[in-house]
């Protein structure tokens, strides 16, 4: 077992420096001198002439080797480091964990950014997710242990269709008609937490409800499957034979070992969630980490923006494969890690 | 060869064959793909069709100069003034004029149809080849390539998909960047592909490696293996037909998934800006749902239409195939 989780561990540790390294290519060899002749054309508009490009490449370090270029960025984040954003030789000091300067934004540090706009998406990865898989469980044992009524093929049907929708256009319409137009929900966005708990819960209602009544229909049908199976198991006749009532049946014994796989998906879609919900920020107006990446995308193109949180999102969702296989064999005592 | 008659054909079935007697019984398949079907032709046949009722969808091919069509001040600033919302329906221009461009909303409905189609079917294409290779390979190769091509596969199963695409967006078109508008979209149409490709080929990979672990141990490849074919003629000759029915059914549930994909990468603006998209028109639109929502409501409702009958479709083929379900 210990073995299991060392092994899972190095294994874990490599994606993420893998992640990192290609991360890093992608963004410091994929766009070459992009960055400095878009810094030279901000700071110096129509003199920027190809002498004033190279030299601002040559002080945004773009000149030196690529290995030297990734030890100072690993550097940065263990012990930070000080960047160069090329108007001027002046450096910015970023202290560790120093993930860049973003341009866009009055040169603020991306690590003090990142830690603003979490909040954000936490709080609306875990409410929808809370909703979706509460929901999703409910309707999908409700649904096996009435199987093949008319209760059960109307839910299936329904939520193959629901699930076969684009989820923007959901997002997108229930925002323009329920938010914009009737004004049955608040206006959406993020109000933090700590500042009035119910404001909070009002601005991300419809964003919990549309993330968790779309995703929830897919949960019902897997966990429909895996009810369906467990109910013809030995055991739960054995339970019913025995005079407990149908209701314990179901819920204690059925739920307890039809719910191990749906846990395991749970753990990837909610680390999806984490990474960003972009569809969902956008649409609704909530500044989290998806909003944020895409006005980095706008002009002046953020780069360092979008490859943190390309890095921090991967990370998320290498811990959440790894927790959840740990946790699996923890849940299921079927399975046997060598 | 038909049978003669009174005598009855005693003949085995292969999978696809039972499969697509079972899809030509089903209600539900038979609905979308005639659906499927229509709007392919649609889609196909867009440029004939927008010469013929004389409609135009794009900027770059407008006959009339856009303030010619659209109202200039007042509350009605920026809005078409022959046809809808404010003049009521016109067979010039059946969907209307879209604000603010002057363009013909049912030429752009066909063209972005037809550019979303085209997109999906490249890169659902694209993909699999590259799945079904990667997963074969995998397979059927013991030991340490196939650890690798697997740790490779999980490594970008853990990249967030619509974070990479936004990393990977400028980057590329950065790579192809032309001055001229028709080279933008084209720059802009391949990046797009190369990322659907990049981020949809680990699925289908998974599922060949694991058919062709079972596979590769019964008696026909072991056969093949001692009497000496190559290894190329046995993964493509032998193991592949094996796997038909796992490609059919995961290229006809990644097609949706492609379109879906497309629309929502425009809609983020990441997409296709240069040419007609649907996603980029419900974009445009999106501002427009109190004054004019039939401009919002026809890119919507096509797409729905299309990624519902492509799912609903994908699902019954996949039953189809599946010998335990009953429909």
């Amino acid at each position: 077992m210990a073995g299991f989780i060392v092994r899972r561990l190095l294994t874990a540790f490599l994606v993420v420096v893998l992640t990192s390294i290609f991360v890093f290519v992608l963004f410091f060899k994929g766009l070459g001198d992009a960055p400095a002749n878009q810094a030279c054309e901000r700071a110096l508009k129509d003199r920027c002439t190809s002498e004033a490009r190279e030299v601002f490449a040559e002080r945004m370090d773009l000149r030196k080797p690529l290995t030297e270029n990734y030890k100072n960025f690993v550097v940065g984040i263990f012990k930070g480091r000080e960047i160069s954003l090329g108007a001027s030789p002046q450096k910015y000091a970023c202290p560790a964990p120093c993930l860049g300067i973003s341009i866009g934004n009055g040169n603020a540090l991306v690590t003090d950014e990142l830690k603003d706009k979490y909040p954000a998406t936490l709080t609306l990865a875990v409410g929808g997710a809370a909703i979706y898989l509460v929901l999703g469980v409910v309707l999908g044992s409700v649904a096996a242990r009435r199987r093949g009524s008319a209760l059960d093929r109307g839910m299936m049907a329904s939520t193959l269709v629901i699930s076969s929708i684009p989820f923007y256009l959901v997002a997108l319409l229930s925002w323009i008609y329920l938010t914009q137009q009737a004004q049955v929900f608040p206006q959406t966005g993020y109000f933090p937490i700590t500042d009035n708990p119910a404001k909070t819960a009002a601005g991300l209602l419809l964003p919990w409800l549309v993330i968790g009544l779309t995703n929830a229909t897919q949960y019902a049908r897997f966990s429909r499957g895996q009810m369906v199976d467990v109910l013809s198991e030995d055991y739960i006749r054995t339970a019913s034979a025995k005079g407990l009532r149908s209701n314990r049946v179901v819920f204690k014994h059925g739920l307890r070992a039809a719910i191990v796989p749906v846990i395991t998906i749970f753990g990837l879609d909610f680390a999806t969630l984490l990474a960003g919900t972009v569809f969902t920020e956008r649409i609704f107006g909530i500044d989290g980490i998806g909003n944020w990446s895409i006005q980095a995308l706008r002009n002046p193109l953020d780069f360092s923006v979008i490859s943190a949180a390309v890095l921090v999102s991967a990370t998320l969702v290498v811990l959440a494969n790894l927790i959840v296989d740990i946790l699996y064999s923890f849940l299921d005592p079927r399975v046997t890690v060598s | 060869m038909e049978p003669p008659p009174g005598e009855k054909k005693v003949a085995g079935k292969s999978p696809t064959r039972i499969a697509f007697d079972r899809l030509r019984k089903d209600k539900v398949a038979v609905v979308c793909t005639i659906v499927v079907i229509l709007l392919v032709i649609a889609a196909a046949f867009a440029p004939l069709i927008n010469k013929m009722l004389n409609i135009y969808g794009e900027a770059s091919s407008l006959p009339y100069s856009p303030t010619d069509v659209l109202y200039f001040g007042g509350p009605n600033n920026g809005l078409p003034n022959v046809g809808p919302p404010v003049n009521g329906f016109t067979a010039d221009h059946p969907l209307g004029l879209s604000p603010g461009q002057g363009l013909d909303n049912l030429a752009r409905l066909l063209l972005g149809l037809r550019t979303s189609l085209l997109i999906a079917t490249l890169a659902t294409v694209i993909s699999t080849i590259v799945g079904v290779v990667i997963g074969l390979v995998a397979g059927f190769s013991r030991g340490w390539l196939d650890r690798l091509l697997m740790f490779t596969t999980d490594l970008f199963l853990s990249f967030p998909f619509i974070l990479g695409a936004m990393a990977m967006a400028p980057i590329l078109r950065a790579r192809f960047n032309d001055e001229d508008i028709d080279g933008l979209g084209r720059a802009q149409l391949i990046a797009l592909i190369v990322i659907l490709v990049f981020f949809g080929w680990m699925g289908l990979a998974r599922l060949i490696r694991g058919q062709v672990l079972s596979l590769r141990e019964r008696e026909f490849i072991q056969a093949a293996q001692v009497i000496g074919v190559p290894t190329r003629q046995i993964l493509f000759k032998e193991l592949l037909p094996n796997m038909v029915a796992p490609i059919i059914v995961s290229i006809s549930l990644s097609l949706p998934a492609f379109v879906t994909a497309e629309a929502g990468l425009s809609y983020l603006g990441i997409g296709l800006t240069g040419q007609p998209s649907l996603g980029q028109t419900i974009f445009d639109a999106q501002n427009y749902f109190e004054v004019y929502p039939l401009y919002l409501w026809a890119p919507v409702v096509t797409i729905t239409i299309l990624v519902l009958a492509l799912n609903l479709l994908g699902d019954a083929i996949r039953d189809a195939f599946d010998p335990k379900t009953r429909r």
